[in-house]
């Protein structure tokens, strides 16, 4: 039994490791290019969001190389399409003569006992994977939030990148959670070594859909534009923000914070862009960016709520909905230009 | 007081309800004009442009009230039993804040939370109506909702024993009803020579015995939405009868029936029954349109 699962950025590493430490034999996917792209859209419904397409391109590739059994994650609760993911992923499949296997691992308890299920491993073995995994995951957020940081302020254009390719390269032999700290201790210690000017760059949040804002093979790697164009880019949204909303129930204080511009839950991520535009707006940021698959139901239900937010304040802000037929270079144009915009605004708020 | 009511969307999923609702309460009330081109031009307009068809409709309705009356009602429609409504819903009121000047009366009816009834007390307190006489306005609102309900599903009910040729339209009520949205399908089949059928009038009560009529396979997910569920269960009842071709219409854009034609589509393929699947939106044009119904008639006969 080889098993697969979606490219998702960086993470893809921390779920490889995963698989890895639990003795399962994996494929893992391959970065997403517009041809697993093109290939998922062949056979996925066409009014389906974009993600499920990259997806279904994923497993494509993966069942070409030997996969027979695709680990797809899927939301539990929410009102949002994920729910359903896997059952049309699955259908889709089959109806194109894939005959895989498909686990389907919502966010519940039973995990565990799929999990079991799959490797044959036993409870311990099974926590200290997800230990190995959660703290996988946190350096993989703290390197690329470190990199948000230099981007924009390196000499030499293009070091941090350097670091971070070896570095994600190296990350995926580790098999220890010794080994793992160590390579925390070394990465970090590289990316200080990076020669840098210490200076006040303007700063964008990006806000948006957790899948689109996370994977920059699918978002044609917008922190690393921004980064180059000098603006440095804060992102809130991330996996381990995600599971920690859902273990002390954030939601609820972002309901109230939010509270005169959305009454309720919209599915998705849909409150916690308007929280987080709210936040980048107090801690004065000086622009906004949105991402979103094309056709999103919660974050294209949220749109004019943070367009009135961007009237109200004056914050520059720009909403970039990604699907196939989306192009690098149109992208980059509107990219160019939003960049300008907040570089006015960001030396206008410096004179005053 | 005047409350103005946009005949779009979530209107349909009660009609004639929250009018008599609000007469019985002693307000006056005001309902948009049937869809119009004017209608649909001005939705498009204001609202984001990736929202579904429907909505933008709304939007549209929405705006032509502003002005005319003192309060526009928007409920927020969330769930019914444990069933959801469409995402989209939740956030209408306040979208419908940013979009019109005019006073936006709204209530959260959460039917997992709190009973319907419950919530219309709280709507009725915002109006200044006390606890009994909104009760009893639920009341005869709910009569009046039965009456026309019960006259439609008798009607059905005879129209799927006719002999002639049957086909069932599958599609949110928003989408039945409005006859500026839908192209008037349901004159253009009868003009064609069949029967169409309206898969939300056909009656709930049909489905009371849980082991009659349950999906028996894990081949098809268990909707946590309330149309989905409905929709997936008259189908199965619908099977069971005798019909000639299926028609499922979606409105550009609408992500639940993106979900929903898959398994819509599995069902009658299993079945091997015609299906035809109509996407809706601004710019769909009649002949295009006639053209495919009538290629569909002809397969069915």
């Amino acid at each position: 039994m080889k098993i697969t699962f979606p490219y998702w950025g960086n993470y893809t590493v921390a779920f490889e490791l995963l698989a890895k430490k639990l003795n399962l034999e994996v494929v893992p996917p391959e970065k997403t290019t517009p041809k697993t792209i093109e290939k998922g859209v062949k056979i996925a419904p066409e009014m389906y969001c974009f993600p499920l397409k990259v997806n279904l391109g994923n497993f494509l590739e993966a069942i070409e190389r030997g996969a027979d059994t695709i680990v797809m994650p899927t939301a539990l609760g929410g009102s949002c399409r994920l729910r359903y993911y896997a059952f049309v992923q699955d259908k889709v499949l089959k109806e194109n003569g894939k005959n895989v296997n498909f686990v389907i691992f919502d966010q519940s308890l039973d995990i565990f006992s799929k999990l079991k299920k799959l490797s044959k491993a036993n409870i311990f073995k099974m926590i200290e994977a997800t230990i190995f995994t959660l703290k996988a995951l946190s350096i993989i957020e703290k390197i690329e939030r470190k990199a948000q940081y230099l981007r924009p302020r390196e000499i030499e254009k293009g070091d941090t990148d350097r670091v971070l390719i070896s570095a994600f390269r190296r990350m995926r032999e580790i098999e220890k959670f010794w080994d793992l700290l160590k390579f925390e201790k070394e990465i970090m210690k590289e990316l200080n070594q990076i020669k840098i000017e210490r200076k006040k760059v303007p700063r964008v949040g990006i806000v948006g859909e957790i899948y689109t804002v996370c994977d920059h093979a699918v978002n044609f790697g917008i922190e690393k534009k921004f980064g180059n164009l000098g603006v440095e880019v804060h992102r809130e949204m991330s996996l381990l923000y995600h599971l920690k909303k859902k273990v002390f129930f954030k939601d609820f204080f972002i309901q109230r914070k939010i509270k005169p511009y959305l009454g309720s839950t919209v599915g998705g991520h849909g409150r916690d862009a308007i929280y987080e535009m709210l936040k980048y707006v107090k801690e004065g940021f000086d622009g906004v960016i949105q991402l979103l698959p094309s056709f999103c139901m919660p974050e294209t239900s949220v749109r004019p709520i943070l367009e009135k937010i961007h009237q109200e304040t004056g914050i520059p802000f720009l909403s970039l909905s990604l699907d196939e037929q989306v192009a690098e270079a149109g992208i980059d144009t509107r990219i160019e230009a939003f960049v300008d915009v907040v570089k006015n605004y960001y030396q206008r708020k410096q004179k005053t | 007081m005047k409350i103005g009511i946009p005949r779009a969307l979530i209107y349909w999923k009660r009609p004639y309800f929250w009018e008599s609702f609000f007469e019985n309460l002693g307000f006056e009330t005001l309902l948009s004009p049937k869809t119009n081109k004017e209608i649909v031009e001005t939705g498009v307009k204001i609202s984001d442009p990736e929202t579904c068809f429907s909505c933008k409709v709304f939007f549209g309705h929405l705006k032509w009230l502003e002005g005319k009356c003192d309060l526009i009602f928007v409920p927020r429609l969330k769930r019914k039993g444990n069933f959801e409504y469409c995402p989209k819903f939740f956030a209408l009121p306040d979208l419908a804040k940013i979009l019109v000047k005019t006073k936006i009366l709204t209530e959260t009816f959460d039917e997992k939370k709190e009973k319907f009834e419950e919530s219309l007390v709280k709507l009725g307190k915002k109006l200044g109506k006390d606890e009994e006489k909104v009760k009893e306005a639920f009341k005869k609102a709910l009569i009046k909702e039965k009456e026309i309900r019960e006259k439609q599903e008798k009607e059905t009910l005879e129209r799927l024993n006719l002999n002639s040729k049957k086909i069932i339209l599958i599609s949110h009520p928003y989408n039945l009803y409005d006859e500026y949205v839908n192209l008037r399908i349901k004159e253009r089949l009868e003009k064609l020579g069949v029967v169409p059928i309206f898969i939300e009038e056909i009656p709930n009560s049909k489905f009371q015995d849980p082991n009659k009529f349950q999906i028996p396979n894990s081949k098809f997910p268990s909707f946590h939405w309330e149309f989905a569920k409905e929709i997936m269960e008259k189908i199965n009842f619908i099977l069971s009868r005798k019909i000639d071709g299926a028609i499922e219409i979606s409105s550009f854009a609408c992500g639940c029936d993106a979900v929903l034609k898959e398994f819509v589509e599995k069902k009658f393929k299993e079945a091997k029954i015609p299906f035809l699947y109509l996407i809706i939106d601004e710019h769909t044009g009649e002949a295009g349109f006639q053209t495919r119904l009538e290629a569909f008639i002809d397969t069915i006969s």
